[in-house]
C-alpha cells in the first residue's frame, strides 16, 4: 500500500461529455488501485474527474468529503489554479464510493488524518493542467501559431502577438482530439495566481444560507423515521420487549429488533422518538456490567507492571542514563476516553431493495459504508450505492460506519426506505471514543542541569482492533463475504507485515524529537472493551500532552525557562526552531500582562509543526484561557484563510477537551449525555486567537488535526506557572 | 390542525400538538435549514425567530406558535438575496462545517435587531447559547461587527423586525 505513494503514476483519458461539453477522466493503474475489474481492454478504471459544459461551468469530483476543514476549497483551487478558471465556476460533486477514489495514503476512500492536500497536491494539479495544455495545443492549431505562444487565463486561451482569444467552451470539440503529453508542465509557483492566495471559502455562501444539504436534510420518497434503542451498557443485548404496547401510537408503522438494539419506525421523527421512549426493554447487559472508568484505569496500571511493552524507541542506554543521573523526576499522566460530539449528530437515509440498496450519509468512509451494509442484507458491494453529503463535523467519528449499517438493516426488515436519527443522548452514550491512556516516564538531568535520559511507557487500547472489522473488507472489494471476518483477522494478525501498522497508541510519543542521548519508548497494549476509534489529531492528542506536559516539568526542573530548554534541544530542527522562535516573539514571550501567566508547547502531526503560547488569568481556582498564540508550518499554505481557521478551530477543539472533555463509564453505562454533562467551550469562554503562518515553498501537509495537540500541555503550564500545581490528568481542573 | 406562519406564508400542519417546532419545519414543511443538535435548548442549532425574538425551535411545541410568525434561516435571506448578517458570515470566511451556523445567523441578526451596535461582551453573553463545534466564534464575533457596521448604513435590520412585528399581530387579530 505504502508503494502508491512512491510510484503513483497519473492517467487521463479524455471524451465527449453528453451535454456537448469534455469530460476528463483521470485514473491510476488498476494493479495499483486493487480494483476488481482487473486487465482488459483498459490498463486503469477512469471515473468522471472534471467536465467542462458548453456554456462554461465545471463539474470537478471531489474525492473527499467536506466536513468543516476546508477541503472543497483547496482542491478546487487546485484544478482552477492549472485550469486557469475562476473556483466559483466549479461545481462540486462528491464522489461515490470506488477504489478510483481511494485515498492513496491508506487504500481506503477515506477522508481523515489531514492529508487531503498532501495526497492531491500533485494529481488535482495534473488534471487541471492537462486541460489548460490541450486547450493551448486546439487554439493553436486554429491560429496556426506555436502552443508556447499563448497564454491562458479565465477560461480562454489568448495569442498576445496577434492578440486573438478563444474560449474553453468553444475549443472542446478541438481539445478532445488533442494529443495529452506524457510530461506535464505543472505552473512555476511564481505564476501562481490562486495558490497562497484564494482565500474565499467556497461553500460559505451555502452554508450562511441553510441551503446546505448535510446527511440529515436528506430526503426521499415513501421515507419513514427511524429511532433505536441501545443497551445502556457496553456490548450489551436486548433480551426482552413488547411491541405491542407502542404500534397504537400515532404514526408508529414498525417496531423491529436489529443488531444494536430495537428500532421504532414512524411516520415522523418526533413519533418515533415518543414510541421509543415509551417502549419497555429488557437488555442482557453482558460481560461490562461492571465496568467503570476507575476498572480501564486499574487495568491499565496493571498492565505496565506486568508488561513493559513493545519498544517503539530505543535510542542509547536508558538504565546507564537514570543510573548516572544527578536528579531523576518520575511522574504518571493519564488522559480520558473523550466524545467527538459532531454538531449534526450521527444519522443515515439508506433505501434497502431486492436487488440494490441506496445510502445517504455524512461518512468520512464511503466504501467502508459499503461494507457495513452488505454485512446486513443480502447484496454485494456493486448493488450498494453510497451518496455522500455535507458533514457536520467529522472529527474522526464518522470513519466508523455503524450508523450506516443501522439504517440499512433497519431498511432491509421493514422494506421502506429510512431516515435513522440518533438523539444527542444516543450520539453522547454510544460513540466510539477517543482512547484513553495511561502513561509513566522518567528523565533524568545531569549534574549541570541537561537532559540525559527520557524514558515513556504508554498503555492504551488499539483503534485498528475496532476500526478493522470493516476497514479490511473494504479494502479487499473482490473479497466474497464469508471471507470478512478472516480479512479482519488477518489485518489484526499480520498488523505491520500485512496491514498497516497502528501507530494510534503511541504516535507523537516515539516521534519525540528532543536531542537526548538515551531514550527510551514502549507501549503496552491493554483494552478495557470500551468501543474506541479515530479523534482529531487521534494519538498526538494525549501524547503531545504527556511529551510536552514533561518536557516542561523537566526544564523547571532543570531551572530553565521551558522556550531555552526546549529551544537548545531542537536545534537540528530549523522548520521546529522557527515555529518555536516565532510564537515566543508573537507571544512575547516571558513578559506577560499583568495577572496573566504563559505556557508554551511545540509539536509535529500530520507533517506539519506547531507551537502554541497559551495565556491564562486565574478568578480563585477558575481559569479563563484569554489569549492564545498559534505558529504553523504547513508547508505552502493553499487557502491562508483556511489554515488560520483550521488553526482557530483546532484550539477550541483542544481547549474545549482541555477544560471540559471527559467521558465516564460507571456500571457498564457511559454517564454522560447531553451538552449540559459533556460540555463544550463557548463563545463567552474562547480566547482571543493569533495564528501566524511560517512562508514556505514546501509541498502543503496537514492543517485540519495538528492545530490540536500542543494546546493542552501548554495550558498546563501556564496554569503550573499561575498556581504552582502541576496537573498530569487531563482535564486540567485547579485544586 | 395548527395554523402560523413561517417566513411569511400560511401554514397548517395536522401533527399533534407537543411535536417540537424543529421537527415540523424539517420533516413537514422541509425546511431543513434549521438544523437539531441537542434536542434539550442547549446548543442554539435550532434557533428561529419568534416575532424577531430568537428562540430554540427543538423545545418549543408547535402548539405555543398557533398563529404566530416564525423566521428561519430561509426566510432570513437566500444567495439570490442575501441578509447583511449572511454577507457578513461569507465575507469573514466563518463556516467550517456549517452545521451549527444557520442557528448562530438567526441569533446575530436578533441581536442586531435589538441591539445595532453590540460591544464585544455584548456579543460574546448574547451568543453564548450557540454552540460551534468547529471553534468559529472569533470569526462570528467578527462578523456581528462587519454586519452590525453594514446595517447601520442600509437600516436592514429595522425594517426586519417592524415587517415581522406586522405580520405576528396581522395573524393574530
Amino acid at each position: 500500500m505504502s508503494d502508491l505513494t512512491l510510484s503513483r503514476r497519473q492517467f487521463f483519458k479524455m471524451s465527449a461529455a453528453a451535454s456537448g461539453g469534455l469530460v476528463l477522466a483521470s485514473g491510476i493503474s488498476a494493479c495499483m488501485t486493487q480494483t476488481h475489474s482487473s486487465g482488459n481492454e483498459d490498463l486503469w478504471k477512469a471515473n468522471a474527474w472534471v467536465t467542462l459544459h458548453p456554456d462554461g461551468r465545471i463539474e470537478f469530483v471531489l474525492d473527499r468529503v467536506e466536513m468543516g476543514q476546508g477541503t472543497l476549497t483547496g482542491l478546487t483551487t487546485l484544478l482552477a489554479e492549472e485550469m486557469d478558471v475562476k473556483p466559483e465556476l466549479i461545481e462540486i460533486k462528491f464522489a461515490p464510493a470506488d477504489p478510483t477514489y481511494r485515498n492513496p495514503d491508506y487504500g481506503l476512500q477515506i477522508t481523515g488524518g489531514s492529508n487531503s492536500l498532501s495526497s492531491s497536491w500533485e494529481q488535482i494539479r495534473e488534471s487541471g493542467a492537462v486541460i489548460r495544455t490541450v486547450m493551448k495545443q486546439a487554439a493553436s492549431r486554429v491560429w496556426k501559431v506555436e502552443p508556447s505562444e499563448c497564454v491562458t487565463s479565465d477560461s480562454q486561451v489568448m495569442h498576445p502577438p496577434t492578440n486573438q482569444a478563444l474560449k474553453y467552451s468553444d475549443l472542446y470539440k478541438l481539445a478532445i482530439n488533442e494529443r495529452i503529453p506524457n510530461d506535464i508542465e505543472l505552473k512555476d509557483p511564481s505564476e501562481f495566481k490562486l495558490i497562497g492566495k484564494h482565500n474565499q471559502r467556497l461553500d460559505a455562501p451555502l452554508k450562511s444560507t441553510g441551503a446546505a444539504n448535510f446527511g440529515i436534510d436528506t430526503q426521499i420518497e415513501g421515507m419513514a423515521y427511524a429511532v433505536v434503542a441501545r443497551s445502556p451498557v457496553i456490548g450489551g443485548k436486548v433480551k426482552h420487549f413488547d411491541p405491542s404496547s407502542v404500534m397504537a401510537m400515532t404514526g408508529v408503522k414498525q417496531v423491529v429488533q436489529i443488531t444494536s438494539g430495537v428500532a421504532v419506525v414512524a411516520e415522523q421523527y418526533w413519533q418515533a422518538r415518543k414510541a421509543l421512549n415509551a417502549l419497555a426493554i429488557e437488555w442482557n447487559e453482558g460481560q461490562n456490567a461492571s465496568l467503570s472508568t476507575d476498572r480501564v484505569f486499574e487495568l491499565y496500571k496493571k498492565a505496565a507492571d506486568d508488561d513493559e511493552g513493545d519498544k517503539r524507541r530505543d535510542d542509547g542506554d536508558i538504565d546507564e542514563a537514570l543510573a548516572t543521573a544527578a536528579k531523576i523526576v518520575d511522574v504518571e499522566y493519564q488522559a480520558p476516553f473523550l466524545a467527538h460530539a459532531t454538531m449534526e449528530p450521527q444519522n443515515c437515509v439508506a433505501h434497502v431493495q431486492e436487488d440494490r440498496c441506496d445510502v445517504w450519509a455524512p461518512t468520512q468512509g464511503p466504501d467502508v459504508a459499503q461494507v457495513a451494509v452488505a454485512k446486513v442484507t443480502d447484496l454485494s458491494l456493486d448493488q450498494i450505492f453510497i451518496h455522500t453529503t455535507f458533514i457536520g463535523g467529522g472529527f474522526g467519528r464518522r470513519l466508523t460506519q455503524d450508523f450506516t449499517a443501522e439504517a440499512a438493516e433497519i431498511s432491509a426488515k421493514t422494506k421502506l426506505p429510512i431516515k435513522l436519527i440518533w438523539s444527542r443522548e444516543d450520539d453522547t452514550k454510544h460513540d466510539l471514543y477517543r482512547p484513553a491512556s495511561y502513561h509513566r516516564l522518567k528523565a533524568g538531568l545531569s549534574k549541570d542541569g541537561q537532559l540525559i535520559g527520557w524514558q515513556h511507557q504508554i498503555v492504551c487500547s488499539k483503534i485498528l482492533s475496532w476500526y478493522v472489522w470493516d476497514a479490511a473488507p473494504a479494502q479487499f472489494p473482490w473479497a466474497p463475504k464469508f471471507m470478512y471476518n478472516t480479512l479482519a483477522n488477518v489485518g489484526l494478525a499480520g498488523e505491520g507485515v500485512v496491514a498497516p501498522e497502528d501507530h494510534s497508541p503511541f504516535e507523537g510519543a516515539d516521534s519525540y524529537p528532543y536531542s537526548v542521548a538515551n531514550i527510551d519508548v514502549r507501549y503496552t497494549h491493554a483494552d478495557a472493551g470500551v468501543p474506541v476509534t479515530y479523534w482529531r489529531s487521534v494519538g498526538h492528542s494525549q501524547n503531545a500532552f504527556v511529551v510536552e506536559g514533561f518536557m516542561n516539568e523537566m526544564a523547571h526542573a532543570a531551572e530553565q525557562d521551558p522556550y531555552t530548554f526546549k529551544r537548545a534541544l531542537l536545534k537540528d530542527i530549523p522548520q521546529a526552531l522557527a515555529v518555536l522562535d516565532q510564537v515566543a516573539k508573537s507571544a512575547n514571550w516571558g513578559n506577560p500582562k499583568a495577572g496573566r501567566h504563559q505556557g508554551l508547547a511545540i509539536h509535529k502531526s500530520f507533517g506539519t509543526w506547531v507551537a502554541q503560547v497559551v495565556e491564562v488569568s486565574l478568578n480563585g481556582n477558575q481559569y479563563q484561557v484569554e489569549k492564545v498564540y498559534c505558529v504553523v508550518d504547513c508547508g505552502l499554505a493553499v487557502n491562508p484563510d483556511v489554515v488560520h481557521s483550521q488553526m482557530e478551530s483546532g484550539v477550541v477543539f483542544a481547549l474545549t477537551a482541555a477544560k471540559y472533555g471527559q467521558i465516564d463509564i460507571e456500571d457498564g453505562k457511559v454517564r454522560q449525555s447531553n451538552f449540559h454533562d459533556y460540555q463544550m467551550l463557548r463563545m463567552n469562554e474562547c480566547p482571543e486567537i493569533i495564528v501566524d503562518i511560517i512562508p514556505s515553498a514546501n509541498a502543503p501537509t496537514g492543517v485540519g488535526e495538528p492545530g490540536v495537540p500542543p494546546l493542552a500541555p501548554a495550558l498546563a503550564d501556564a496554569l503550573f506557572s499561575a498556581t504552582g500545581q502541576r496537573l498530569r490528568s487531563l482535564p486540567l481542573t485547579l485544586n | 390542525m395548527i395554523e402560523f406562519r413561517v417566513n411569511g406564508n400560511v401554514q397548517q400542519v395536522d401533527v399533534e400538538g407537543d411535536t417540537p417546532l424543529l421537527w415540523v419545519l424539517r420533516d413537514v414543511i422541509a425546511l431543513t435549514g434549521t438544523k437539531f443538535g441537542c434536542g434539550m435548548g442547549l446548543c442554539g442549532a435550532c434557533t428561529v425567530q419568534l416575532n424577531g425574538q430568537p428562540i430554540r425551535a427543538c423545545i418549543t411545541p408547535v402548539s405555543a406558535i398557533t398563529g404566530q410568525e416564525i423566521t428561519t434561516i430561509e426566510g432570513l435571506g437566500s444567495i439570490k438575496d442575501i441578509h447583511p448578517v449572511q454577507q457578513a458570515w461569507i465575507d469573514e470566511n466563518v463556516p467550517q462545517c456549517g452545521y451549527c451556523q444557520s442557528g448562530q445567523i438567526m441569533s446575530a441578526s436578533a441581536l442586531l435587531a435589538q441591539n445595532p451596535n453590540p460591544s464585544d461582551d455584548e456579543i460574546k453573553q448574547y451568543m453564548s447559547g450557540n454552540i460551534c463545534r468547529c471553534g468559529t466564534y472569533p470569526r462570528i464575533q467578527k462578523a456581528i461587527k462587519r454586519a452590525a457596521k453594514s446595517l447601520q448604513t442600509t437600516g436592514f435590520a429595522v425594517h426586519i423586525q417592524e415587517s415581522n412585528f406586522d405580520l405576528a399581530t396581522e395573524v393574530q387579530s
